[in-house]
């Protein structure tokens, strides 16, 4: 009974070819946004578990901190510098893209990568004269461990940020498609946040 | 001919990739270790496990999952006409596909391959169990059997069937065309055959395979051979799976309903699944980490779990069960959702407390992350941590117990239909509660204690995994089967089935509460002579049980290929996927439905779930909005 109530069922065998219907917008939020946005969540906790990790060998075992004899906190805090002007520029780059300025979103995301390939070289530099290796204690492998996962999201960020300038330089990107250069944004700014609480955590407390 | 198979996506391009990936490999492993001045410079263990993290991604990339994107990566304008999206002959099932019709079923297929497979070492593991010491094999293979049992029934088939079934049917029941990314989506379902590949393949490693259980507790798995690297790597694979398609749902569900799909007028199923994929997405890094600390100390010799080097072991059992009890809940809750639509449906009765149902889902996330350590009572952690553990495990029982009361409420004086659907959900439910009432007295930390690594935990986590999550696979199965085929299973063979099962299943696990809380070690391949006819018991029971899945095999192929044509809604439901043929048209719908009403209103006279408009009149250009969209 209930169940005739409703309009018989729509149904063809695909006889003819066509396109989806387009799906209804039930959200107000993007959804590639949206997406990248559960993804950093994601990230976050993939870095909780390394920060739990932390936790364990420096305060529950107490494995001797910091790792060798002192770290560099000079060159990370310059690190530190390097990332955070990256996003700033990163975000000039979203706006310009924002405002159809083709020429300030190619020297803005330049820029930020550039900025980012600067950081990853001065930490790749710092690892080899740290004087010790993941080998030496557990504090040292949980400094390698926290510092080389941030390592490999710059990676990844650059890999992204790369993407998104060859599309700028083609021409792809302007006021009416910057989702290609948005989301790699956002996953930027993300990277570059969680480089704060892995420096606070590893270089300053 | 050749080059241009090889050009084109597909298995041939898989192949050669795959090759061409091991000798990158190979020269990466020695290219580093001459550079370092490591010597030797050939290490087939180090070869090995770099190719087992890089060699998948140049399958993936050779079977075609990345060109879409690459192409769109290299700047130039893609388009996307559909090509990949739907099947037309049985062959379309082994290329990478977009439409999520199709990745359910692929999801579904290969989930039961591994079900099988997994399936057969627990026969094993019973025909060696079938008498004190050795019948077949030795200890250390026994190991290995139970370990990629464990491992693949969790992580090949639990988890990713629920992701089969939920792909298949959520964009249908929400009014979607399809998810919202689905190619991410395609991505997804073929990491699963590499990992359940992988896991298999550990048997060939030298020193066999991985045998540290599914749980891979360090330092045991920091010193095992080499197969356990299998382990440690497939997993990171079945887990970007499921992350990836966890966020795949959690935006389609956000962002694509139809227009009156309120969040409280979706199926529970929708709901079960956004709760699951929250879990799965906060929780999953955990065990990534895991296994990426387990890589390092294994390959390069970091510290993480060396006690001589200042490493601390429970920290691996700490994010472990940090993902591994919510992992749980990912087994569970999807199963929930199954349950509630066959039981509105065949009791012909609204979910007796919807919001609760959805809310009391809410509530086992929450709590899902609080809990952990009743897995750790006896590993030598704090002390004071047991107690707290112990008070929210118990709390977590109060949701839970609200759907169990929930279910029963929504049968109470229904028109219950007992078919094999509603079977498997009945008997899920009592089973259920006994591996839930099992699992409150483990919470207690004395009697956790006493059965430790007994066989009351193997009793309580069959009672919980088999007669609740696979009892609602079969039910969820069955149950969509007419939609996915298009044809009807055979009733009195999945009765058969199902009685079998459920007595045989009895037999199997209910003793082995009695001989764990005797004393009966878990996970060693021999035991005193007072447990022999116990076990004789369980194991004769338990190869009722295989012998009875393949009743069920027979009975999907059989009616797949054969069976009567189902019609579109042959359960007279009201959710919107019955509302279209079966199997549905390739994009779903003609146009997007409307939801007027919620979804379980049986027995409401008039009561309507969603409305269709008559058909649009065939759209004027091939092309016209999302047909010929461009990817920003
Ligand atoms: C009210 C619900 C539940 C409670 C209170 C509960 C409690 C527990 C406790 C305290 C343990 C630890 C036993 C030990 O190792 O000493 C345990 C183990 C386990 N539970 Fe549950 N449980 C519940 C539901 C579930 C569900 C729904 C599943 C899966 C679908 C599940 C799967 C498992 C598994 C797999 C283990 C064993 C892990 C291992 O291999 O060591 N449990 N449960
Ligand atoms: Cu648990």
């Amino acid at each position: 009974m209930e169940a005739a109530s409703i309009p018989s069922p729509v149904g063809h065998e695909g006889e003819h070819h066509h396109g989806p219907p387009i799906a209804n917008q039930s959200s107000r939020v993007n959804s590639e946004v949206l997406g990248i946005l559960l993804f950093i969540i994601s990230e976050i906790m993939l870095f909780g578990a390394f920060f739990a990790a932390y936790f364990f060998i420096r305060v529950v075992s107490a494995d001797g901190w910091p790792p060798g004899e002192g770290l560099p906190v000079a060159v990370a805090g310059i690190n530190c510098a390097i990332l955070l002007s990256s996003s700033v520029t990163m975000h000039w780059t979203d706006v310009s893209a924002k405002r159809d300025n083709q020429m300030a979103m190619r020297i803005g995301i330049v820029t930020t990568f550039l900025l980012g390939l600067t950081f990853l070289f001065i930490q790749i530099n710092e690892y080899l004269h740290l004087g010790f290796t993941p080998e030496t204690s557990a504090s040292a492998s949980v400094f390698f461990g926290l510092t080389g996962l941030h390592g490999a999201h710059v990676v990844i960020g650059l890999l992204l940020l790369w993407m998104s300038a060859v599309r700028i330089f083609k021409g792809k990107v302007g006021p009416d498609h910057h989702r290609g250069l948005e989301v790699p944004g956002i996953y930027w700014h993300f990277v570059d946040a969680m480089w704060i609480v892995v420096f606070t955590t590893i270089y300053i407390l | 001919m050749m080059a241009a198979k090889i050009r084109q996506p597909g298995w041939y391009r898989a192949l050669a990739f795959s090759i061409l990936g091991v000798l990158v490999c190979l020269g990466l492993s020695t290219g580093l270790r001459a550079a370092f001045s490591v010597d030797p410079v050939y290490d087939g263990e180090s070869v090995l496990q770099i190719s087992l993290l890089m060699v998948p991604l140049f399958f993936l990339g050779g079977i075609g999952c990345f060109d879409y994107w690459l192409r769109w990566a290299s700047g130039r304008t893609v388009v996307d006409d559909h090509a990949d999206h739907g099947a037309k002959s049985w062959r379309d099932y082994f290329k990478v596909n977009t439409d999520h019709k199709v990745i359910g079923i692929q999801y579904i297929v290969v989930s039961f391959f591994f079900m099988f497979i997994g399936g057969l070492m627990a026969m094993l593991v019973r025909a060696e169990l079938a008498a004190p010491g050795r019948q077949f094999v030795d200890p250390n293979t026994y190991n290995g059997i139970f370990s990629v049992h464990a491992t693949l029934l969790i992580f090949l088939f639990v988890i990713p069937v629920f992701a089969g079934i939920a792909n298949y049917v959520i964009p249908l029941m929400i009014g979607a065309p399809d998810m919202a990314f689905p190619r991410l989506n395609a991505l997804s379902f073929w990491m699963l055959p590499v990992a359940g590949v992988m896991m298999l393949l550990s048997f060939l490693a030298p020193g066999g395979s991985f045998a540290s259980g599914w749980t891979a507790y360090a330092p045991l798995s920091v010193d095992a051979p080499i197969g356990q690297a299998f382990f440690t790597i497939a997993v990171q694979f079945a887990g970007a799976s499921s992350i990836a398609t966890a966020l795949n749902f959690l935006v389609t569900i956000i962002t694509m309903r139809a227009p009156g799909m309120t969040f409280f007028r979706m199926p529970l199923l929708v709901w079960a699944n956004f709760s699951t994929s929250l879990l799965v997405v906060i929780a999953t890094p955990f065990i990534a980490a895991s296994q990426f600390m387990v890589i390092l100390d294994r390959a390069l010799g970091f510290n993480f779990f060396n006690p001589s080097g200042g490493g601390d072991v429970l920290m691996y059992q700490h994010v472990f069960w940090f993902y591994s009890h919510p992992a749980v809940y990912i087994m569970m809750l999807p199963g929930f959702g199954i349950i509630s639509e066959v039981l509105a449906t065949r009791a012909r009765k609204p979910v007796f407390g919807y919001r609760m149902m959805a809310f009391s889902l809410l509530a086992i996330v929450l709590l899902g992350f609080t809990v952990w350590a009743h897995h750790m009572f006896v590993s030598g952690m704090s002390d004071w941590i047991r107690i707290p553990m112990m008070i929210t495990t118990a709390i977590i029982a109060i949701p839970t117990g609200i759907k169990i009361f929930s279910w029963v409420a929504t049968l109470w004086r229904g028109v219950l239909k007992m078919d094999t659907p509603m079977l498997w959900a009945t008997g899920f439910i009592a089973m259920f509660t006994l591996g839930g009432i099992s699992g409150v007295m483990l919470a207690m930390v004395p009697l956790d204690i006493h059965v430790s690594d007994t066989y009351f935990i193997v009793a309580h986590i069959h009672y919980v995994l088999f007669g609740g999550s696979l009892f609602t696979i079969y039910a969820g199965i069955y149950f969509w089967f007419p939609k996915m085929t298009g044809r009807m299973f055979n009733e009195r063979l999945g009765k058969l089935h199902f009685w079998l099962t459920f007595i045989f299943f009895n037999i199997t696990f209910a003793p082995m509460h009695l001989i764990g809380v005797q004393g009966m070690p878990r996970r060693v391949s021999d035991y005193a002579e007072q447990f022999a006819t116990w076990n004789m018991i369980i194991s004769l029971a338990s190869f009722v049980v295989g012998l009875s899945t393949l009743i069920f095999l027979y009975n999907m192929i059989v009616s797949w290929r054969s069976g009567p044509k189902a019609g579109a809604n042959p359960w007279n439901s009201l959710t919107i996927e019955w509302q279209v043929s079966s199997p549905p048209p390739i994009f779903n719908f003609d146009a997007i439905p409307s939801v007027v009403g919620g979804p379980y209103e049986y027995g409401v006279p008039g009561a309507v779930h969603a409305v269709f408009d008559e058909a649009e009149p065939e759209p004027v250009a091939v092309g016209a909005g999302a047909s010929a969209s461009e990817a920003d």
